[in-house]
C-alpha cells in the first residue's frame, strides 16, 4: 500500500491517479494522519501544497518519526518539507513561474538514475533550496539545467527520496517511469 | 418571431407569458423546459436529501427524470468546507433546481413533450396572458463597477503576494457591473443569441428573478461511466486585425497565457482523478482555440472513466466550483478569494445545468451571465492573476467580458 499524505493540494490527486497504476493507495490530509495506515504501507508520500514547509508541522514531526523505517517520497511542497526538516532553508525565487517546462539533469551523485539523463519536467514551486546546503544524509541528485535549483533527492540508505518537479504533471514527459523508479527501488 | 427559434404559437405565447421556465443550448438547437412540478431552493441541510430524491425518479414514468438548476457560488464552497463571511450585496446567495413536466425541443422543428395534456397548458397559459401587464424597460446609461482601477489594483497587489509567498499559483479577481433594472430574459436572451450563441447558454425565467448567460464551457459532461470537462483559460481580443489563424499563433507563442492554461489543465486533471478509474483520466483536446463575439478563448477537453460506486456528492464536489474560475491549488485559493473579494459573486462561477436519475449529468460554469433579481442587475467577469499579470490588462479583460452582456441594454 501507498499513503499519500495531502497538503490541501490540487495537484495530489494526479499524483495519486499515477501511484494507484502501482499499487493501493489511500489519501489522508495532513491534518488526519492515521498511524494505521503508516504502517501497512510500504512508502509515505508527501503530497504538493501551497505555501512554506514550515507551516506544515503535522508532516515534518511524521517525517521525523518515519524517516529510518519507511520509504518516503516528497514532491513539490514534500520535497520542501524534507529539506526543512533536515535543517535546510527554503527562500522564495527570483522569478516565479507556475505551469512550465524546464529540463533537470541527474548528477553523479544519484545511485538510481543514470548521470547525466535528462528529463523534462513541470514546475509549480515558487520557493527552492538555499544552497549551500550540507547534509550528511541527503544528496540532490538532480538540477535544473538553466539556473541550477535543486531538483530531486536521495537518501538510497534511508529509502528517501525527493522531486522538486511534478511528475503526475501532463507537461513532465516520463512521469510513470520517475514513480517506478522510486516505487520499485 | 426571431432568428434563433422557429415561429411557433406556443412558443410565442409561452414567451409572452410570465410562466417560469428554463432555456437551455444543445447542439442543434436548445430545449425549452417549463411547467415545473416541483422546484426546491438547496442548502447545506436538504441537499443529500435531493441528491438521494433524484436517484428514485423513474426514466419510465416521467417526461424529464431528473432536475435542472443551479448551483450557486456559496453553496458550492460549503460543499467542499469552507465557509464564507457575509459580504456586501450578499442577495442572490440561492441554489435552486425545477423538475419540469413539459419539455420542448426546438430545432428546425418544435417537438413538445409533456405529462400534462394540451388543453391544460393551453388552457393555463390563456388564463396567464389574459392578466399580462407589460414591465417598462429602463436602465441607468453606464453600468457602475464595484472597483475603480486604484481598488482593483490594491487587491492584485495583494494577490501577487500570496503568490510569491506560494500560497496560490493563479488567482481570479472577480469585478461586478451593476444596474437597476428589470429586463425581459426572453428578449434579451434572444438578442444574446443572435450575436453570441455559446455552447453552455441558458436562461431562467422565474417570479421574481432571471438569468440570461452565454457561458461558453462546459464543466461537466457525463453519460453513463464516461465524463468529461472542458476548461477556458486564456483569452484574446478581437480587433478588426485578428482572426482566428493569428489567435493560434499568439496562444502558441505567449508564455504568460500557456503557464495559466497549463495549470488548469493539471488543476482538471486532478479533480477528474478523485473519482475516475486510475490510468482512464486523458487530455484528450490540448489547446484548441475557439472564437467568439469579441474574443478569442483557449481551451482544452480531459476525459475519464467514472469509478464504480460515485455517488452525485462526490462528482459535485470533486468538479466544483470550476477550477478555471478559482485558480489553484483550489483550496488556499478560494481562502485568498473569499477574504480579497468585497461583494459576494453570488450565482457567478456557480454551475448551471441537470442532474438525471442514472446520474448522467451536463453542468457548465456560470459566467457571462445577468442576474436581475428584484430590479438589480450585475454581470461579474474575473481574470487569471498570475506572477508576470499586469493590472491594467486584467482590469481590461474583466471589461472585455462583461462588455458584451452590457451592450445588451443599448439595443
Amino acid at each position: 500500500m501507498i499513503y499519500v499524505i495531502d497538503h490541501n493540494d490540487s495537484f495530489t490527486f494526479n499524483l495519486v491517479h499515477l501511484l494507484a497504476l502501482y499499487d493501493d493507495v489511500v489519501v489522508s490530509n495532513y491534518k488526519k494522519i492515521d498511524k494505521s495506515y503508516i504502517k501497512k504501507s510500504h512508502l509515505v508520500v508527501f503530497s504538493p501544497g501551497p505555501g512554506h514547509p514550515k507551516n506544515y508541522t503535522e508532516t515534518i514531526s511524521l517525517y521525523k518519526s518515519i524517516k529510518n523505517n519507511k520509504k518516503i517520497l516528497g514532491v513539490c511542497l514534500g520535497f520542501q518539507i524534507i529539506l526543512y526538516s533536515e535543517k535546510a532553508k527554503i527562500i522564495p525565487k527570483k522569478y516565479i513561474q507556475h505551469g512550465y517546462k524546464s529540463n533537470v539533469k541527474v548528477n553523479n551523485l544519484s545511485l538510481i538514475f543514470k548521470n547525466n539523463t535528462t528529463f523534462s519536467v513541470a514546475n509549480y514551486n515558487s520557493l527552492k533550496l538555499l544552497e549551500p546546503f550540507k547534509s550528511e544524509e541527503i544528496n540532490i541528485t538532480m538540477r535544473d539545467t538553466e539556473n541550477n535549483i535543486a531538483m530531486a533527492l536521495e537518501n538510497i540508505n534511508k529509502n528517501i527520496f525527493g522531486f522538486q518537479f511534478h511528475p503526475d504533471s501532463f507537461l513532465t514527459k516520463k512521469g510513470k517511469f520517475l514513480v517506478q523508479k522510486i516505487i520499485f527501488t | 418571431m426571431s432568428k434563433i427559434f422557429p415561429n411557433n404559437k406556443y412558443l410565442n405565447k409561452l414567451f409572452k407569458s410570465k410562466k417560469p421556465l428554463i432555456i437551455y443550448k444543445v447542439k442543434n438547437g436548445y430545449d425549452l423546459l417549463t411547467d415545473f412540478s416541483h422546484k426546491i431552493q438547496l442548502d447545506n441541510k436538504n441537499i443529500d436529501n435531493f441528491f438521494s430524491n433524484i436517484l428514485h425518479l423513474d426514466p419510465d414514468k416521467e417526461i424529464f427524470d431528473g432536475y435542472v438548476g443551479f448551483f450557486d457560488y456559496k453553496l458550492l464552497c460549503n460543499l467542499i468546507g469552507l465557509k464564507i463571511n457575509k459580504k456586501k450585496s450578499d442577495f442572490f446567495n440561492k441554489s435552486i433546481f425545477y423538475k419540469p413536466e413539459t419539455v420542448i425541443k426546438i430545432r428546425k422543428k418544435v417537438r413538445i413533450f409533456s405529462s400534462l395534456s394540451i388543453e391544460y397548458r393551453e388552457n393555463e397559459l390563456n388564463n396567464e396572458l389574459k392578466n399580462y401587464e407589460e414591465n417598462i424597460f429602463y436602465h441607468k446609461k453606464n453600468f457602475d463597477i464595484n472597483y475603480s482601477l486604484e481598488n482593483f489594483k490594491e487587491k492584485f497587489n495583494f494577490a501577487k503576494k500570496k503568490i510569491i509567498a506560494g500560497e496560490t499559483y493563479q488567482i481570479k479577481i472577480s469585478q461586478k457591473y451593476t444596474n437597476n433594472s428589470y429586463i425581459n430574459p426572453i428578449e434579451f436572451f434572444i438578442n444574446l443569441m443572435q450575436v453570441n450563441c455559446s455552447p453552455e447558454s441558458f436562461m431562467i425565467r422565474d417570479e421574481n428573478y432571471s438569468i440570461v448567460s452565454c457561458s461558453p464551457e462546459n464543466l461537466i459532461y457525463k453519460k453513463g461511466s464516461k465524463i468529461t470537462t472542458k476548461p477556458i483559460a486564456g483569452t484574446i481580443k478581437k480587433n478588426k486585425l485578428m482572426d482566428i489563424t493569428l489567435a493560434k499563433k499568439i496562444f502558441a507563442e505567449n508564455k504568460k497565457e500557456n503557464k495559466e492554461h497549463n495549470m488548469i489543465i493539471d488543476l482538471e486533471r486532478n479533480d477528474l482523478s478523485k473519482i475516475c478509474k486510475p490510468g482512464s483520466v486523458k487530455l484528450k483536446n490540448k489547446k484548441l482555440v475557439e472564437e467568439y463575439k469579441d474574443l478569442f478563448h483557449y481551451v482544452s477537453e480531459i476525459s475519464g472513466e467514472i469509478k464504480e460506486g460515485v455517488d452525485i456528492k462526490e462528482i459535485i464536489t470533486a468538479m466544483m466550483p470550476g477550477g478555471s474560475v478559482i485558480g489553484c491549488p483550489k483550496i488556499s485559493t478560494l481562502n485568498i478569494i473569499n477574504n480579497l473579494e468585497d461583494s459576494s459573486r453570488n450565482i457567478f462561477t456557480g454551475s448551471f445545468g441537470y442532474i438525471k436519475s442514472n446520474l448522467d449529468m451536463r453542468f457548465n460554469v456560470i459566467i457571462r451571465t445577468i442576474l436581475n433579481y428584484k430590479n438589480s442587475i450585475e454581470i461579474l467577469a474575473a481574470s487569471g492573476v498570475i506572477f508576470d499579470s499586469k493590472y491594467k490588462n486584467e482590469y481590461e479583460e474583466n471589461f472585455i467580458k462583461a462588455k458584451s452582456l452590457m451592450d445588451l441594454f443599448k439595443l
